[in-house]
């Protein structure tokens, strides 16, 4: 095909604007010729060859811009033939009615008051079908049927599946998200760039701009780069006004693309699937709830009252809450904050422990603390990670911790503890890390208990 | 209004009877200027006119943003920003094929149509310049260090390796500030701000976000705008820690003067500011009142920071000689160290010198000298203390270096041009993955191949560690919201653990 002149084009997309106006026209020449029939308002009737005038130019000019526009090669051809001749003979028959109304064409049988009813009803009829196919051709054929109601859904259902391993990467993940953001653009009746998403062979032969799917190579995929540019690029998709894809579809595109080499039968087992891509597909599958890391769940727990909170602030405790209206809050206690309120550390923490299950992070770092205190903080259950370095534990503070159940980590360094603390440490099942720089723990019982499956990472000196 | 001045009014007759004529006259002058003022400040900026309503309330509730977004992974970040732009070829972008191309011209198909520098763009040749620079790997995650960084190629295992950066700009102090603020020009806020906007504070005795500049530094200046505050309130702007006898200056007491009423002074100070604060509304009277009050507790909290005197030897020893010399990269990396112990939640650290379009061979070995056993040091005492789980350490420059030599280039000597589409950072620590690299470059080192990250990924992954999303996180200032990554910006999430 020759190159359009840009200009063409540019005139040709005011079609859909000016198409609009001869409708109106005409449609507005058939209501004067019906009201006209009552006697009282026979006047309006001697406005209808001026609107059928309006409506022939109108029509004329919107025949030749949506030529213009047909040059573009964007749309499918026997759904636009079927547009162009309805167009076409809509704009004649509007000719021949105007020109028999003011009678330049001497056909008085057809000027009677049944025929020009009739004509302008046919004008409407033609005007409505011609309206039709080009609303199938802009929004694709289904547009107008999709919510009608009491029909059934024709909706192409997958069989459901168990876990995400299962799910057929393109079918369940990548093919959504086309439909939901590209398709309607994109179609066999509609082809934007010349680019269909309707079925795979579509879909490897690309649009106009090249290759839409690169297997293998996302970067290079005309699909991903489009999508990855800044939003006020030209080239950005999908266009201005469109719902933008997000980060994660964009993230299962790319996947599908890179991962899955676009095939379109690959199950997510088979394929490379990082832990965060399994998280993504999860929650998009509804296997999971929203939230970047999977093992994240806050404890659900009630709320703080303002006044405990400002209480425990008096006494020097500082909290910031860990996620917005959680409940959860990190707890530190600076030794600067020593001597707010009352001076003694049981105290405080007897105090703190009014929110114990309010607690995921505790930091009392530099404080004289013993192991009275973590007798105290042992009952703070929801406790995740624990921060009492350069403090006075020993190992006898440490065995009482031994059932505590949420401890993933513990920082120790420059206590006064030894070995014996390893058994201990072995006991607390959900402990990950242990930081336990300055202590007595030495290098070689340390690795006899490294062996031991669930024991936790520890890390004396790092040099 | 009035009864404010109750307090203040002295017992004098003449004073008396001057006030109230005094407070007559501006008593109309002020309520109808003062009301209007207000109306017109609420009419530009709603946020701004009523920003001193709710700013005493407890941390706890402060945060009117709904912030954190979801549960922070760092509490704490130290940025180690390498100015200049260090060469991603002689340090960690190993490109063995280079070596076949040596002195030849670079092809164009590699350049793309890329408009270079004034410096090299006019040469009538661009020779290949492969590193001169030995190349091994390292750790269990098999890295590749030159040998300039041997201190460095230790802790390789901890560390998370962006070989993929990109930047739109190709000149320093556009790219700088690219890089501190989201912005080319300057005048938008740096990433530390809008961490302490956000945020708030950590330690109420110590600012939230402090910037250390390594002493004696050459290259391109910089300036006080690439920590600075933007549009957002005054107190969130960083505060230069210089090295030697004065961190801050002004802040301790001149002499004869013994400091005993100072804190009167200023009590007396804050309520004059207060009466002015009710009148205006403007927000500024706040933060300099904030601010007064800060410089007053920095009194004693910072020179207690700032020495390090109390810190063992064999800490000394694994910072390096330098540690022990006010103002260089290795003692200010120990006191950085020292300031996130303390609460502090961001610290800038700037080290000049990574600029070398002549002798880059020589430039970095030297830079590397300066730096690279600090920087290890860093990670190392970091772990050891059980922080690096809840910090995070960046190091990276504006831009990486060309492929090409600029001037002559011979066996053992060659420069580096400037080249924003390719280059080299490494994060570490809160959230990252250790031992990881991401993104690959062409045999060049010129154009990304895999896995772009562009700067405003990069902030909006920096966000997102610290539990905001940074689409969320927003200022309105002269009529729209502004984000640290504007329009912009995907958290990386292949870095995240």
């Amino acid at each position: 095909m020759t190159e359009v002149p840009d200009f063409v084009l540019f005139l040709g997309r005011f079609h859909p604007l000016v198409v609009h106006l001869p409708i109106g026209f005409l449609f507005f020449a058939f209501l004067l010729e019906w009201f006209g029939k009552h006697p009282d308002r026979k006047a309006l009737k001697s406005a209808v060859p001026f609107a059928l005038f309006l409506g022939f130019i109108t029509a004329l000019i919107a025949c030749v811009l949506g030529y213009m526009l047909s040059l573009s090669g964007d749309y499918e051809v026997s759904m636009l033939d079927s547009h162009f001749y309805f167009g076409v003979v809509t704009t004649v028959i509007v000719l021949l009615a105007w020109l028999i109304r003011v009678d330049k064409l001497k056909l008085t049988v057809l000027n009677t008051a049944k025929s020009n009813i009739s004509l302008l009803t046919l004008i409407v009829v033609l005007l409505s079908i011609t309206g039709h196919y080009g609303g199938n051709l802009t929004h694709g054929s289904d547009y107008l049927t999709k919510y009608l109601p009491f029909t059934q859904k024709e909706q192409k259902t997958l069989p459901k599946i168990a876990k995400v391993e299962d799910a057929v990467i393109f079918d369940y993940l990548a093919q959504p998200i086309i439909e939901e953001k590209c398709i309607s653009c994109h179609n066999s009746n509609k082809k934007k760039g010349g680019l269909s998403f309707q079925d795979s062979l579509s879909i490897f032969k690309g649009g106009k701009n090249g290759k839409v799917v690169v297997a293998g190579n996302a970067m290079e995929s005309e699909m991903i780069k489009r999508v990855l540019l800044d939003p006020k690029h030209d080239d950005f998709m999908p266009p201005e006004g469109k719902t933008p894809l997000t980060e994660d579809e964009i993230f299962i595109l790319k996947y599908w693309i890179d991962n899955a080499h676009a095939n379109f039968s690959s199950k997510v087992s088979a394929v490379k699937t990082s832990d965060s891509m399994k998280h993504i597909a999860s929650v998009f599958l509804g296997f999971e709830k929203m939230g970047h890391n999977k093992e994240v769940t806050l404890p659900k727990v009630s709320p703080v009252e303002t006044h405990v909170l400002e209480e425990l602030m008096a006494e020097g405790f500082n909290f910031r809450e860990l996620v917005f209206n959680s409940n959860v809050y990190e707890v530190v206690l600076p030794n600067y904050n020593m001597d707010k309120g009352t001076k003694d550390l049981t105290l405080k923490l007897q105090k703190l422990a009014n929110l114990k299950s309010n607690i995921l992070w505790l930091y009392i770092e530099d404080n004289q603390l013993t192991d009275a205190h973590l007798e105290i903080i042992n009952t703070f259950n929801n406790l995740e990670k624990l921060v009492v370095n350069r403090n006075q534990i020993t190992d006898k503070g440490l065995k009482l911790l031994e059932n505590h159940s949420n401890l993933l980590s513990l920082n120790i360094y420059n206590n006064n503890i030894t070995d014996n603390c390893l058994e201990s440490l072995m006991h607390m099942h959900k402990l990950q890390k242990v930081y336990a720089w300055q202590t007595a723990i030495t290098e070689e019982s340390l690795n006899k208990y490294q062996q031991e499956a669930n024991f936790p990472e520890v890390i004396l000196a790092s040099y | 209004m009035c009864d404010h001045h109750d307090i203040l009014r002295s017992n004098n007759k003449d004073l008396q009877s001057f006030e109230k004529q005094f407070d007559r006259r501006h008593f109309l002058k002020k309520t109808s200027l003062g009301i209007g003022a207000l109306a017109l400040g609420s009419l530009l900026n709603t946020e701004k006119a009523w920003a001193n309503v709710g700013s005493n309330m407890p941390l706890f509730n402060k945060n009117k943003q709904g912030l954190p977004h979801h549960l922070p992974k760092a509490k704490r970040i130290i940025y180690l920003f390498q100015s200049g732009g260090p060469s991603q070829l002689d340090l960690f972008d190993y490109k063995p094929k280079l070596v076949d191309m040596f002195g030849k011209d670079l092809p164009e198909s590699v350049i793309g149509g890329q408009r270079l520098t004034g410096m090299s763009g006019s040469q009538s040749t661009l020779p290949v310049a492969p590193s001169s620079l030995k190349f091994k790997q390292y750790g269990e995650s098999r890295a590749w260090v030159s040998e300039a960084m041997p201190y460095l190629s230790e802790v390789v295992d901890d560390l998370c390796f962006i070989k993929s950066m990109q930047t739109d700009q190709i000149n320093h102090t556009p790219a700088v500030t690219f890089f501190q603020t989201g912005h080319q020009l300057p005048g938008r806020p740096s990433m530390g701000s809008w961490l302490s906007y956000g945020l708030g504070s950590d330690n109420d005795n110590l600012p939230t976000f402090i910037t250390l500049v390594s002493k004696n530094g050459k290259g391109q200046p910089l300036k006080a705008s690439l920590w600075g505050n933007g549009f957002l309130p005054t107190e969130h702007q960083g505060v230069q820690f210089r090295s030697g006898k004065d961190p801050v200056l002004y802040l301790n007491n001149p002499d004869n003067y013994d400091g005993n009423d100072r804190k009167k002074m200023l009590d007396y100070l804050g309520r004059l500011n207060n009466i002015q604060n009710d009148a205006y509304g403007d927000p500024e009277i706040q933060a300099r009142m904030t601010q007064y009050e800060m410089a007053y507790r920095m009194q004693t909290s910072v020179p207690e920071v700032t020495d390090t005197s109390d810190e063992p030897d064999h800490i000394f020893e694994l910072y390096g000689k330098d540690s022990r010399d006010a103002g260089t990269y290795a003692a200010n990396c120990l006191m950085a160290r020292k300031l996130l112990e303390k609460g502090v939640k961001f610290v800038q650290l700037f080290h000049q010198g990574w600029d070398q379009h002549i002798g880059c061979p020589g430039g970095v070995r030297n830079q590397s000298r300066k730096t690279d056993q600090a920087t290890a040091a860093l990670i190392k005492d970091l772990k050891q203390r059980g922080m690096l789980d809840d910090t995070l350490v960046v190091w990276g420059g504006e831009f990486g270096r060309t492929v090409y030599s600029q001037g002559q280039l011979t066996d053992k000597n060659y420069g580096r041009d400037h080249h924003p589409k390719a280059f080299t950072m490494w994060m570490a620590g809160a959230g990252v993955k250790p031992g990881f690299s991401y993104g690959e470059t062409d045999d060049f080192s010129y154009n990304v191949v895999k896995d772009p990250v562009h700067v405003h990924d990069f902030h909006a992954t920096l966000l997102h560690l610290f539990g905001i999303d940074h689409e969320r996180l927003t200022f309105k200032h002269q009529g729209r919201r502004f984000r640290l990554t504007d329009v912009h910006g995907h958290v990386v999430k292949d870095l995240l653990t």
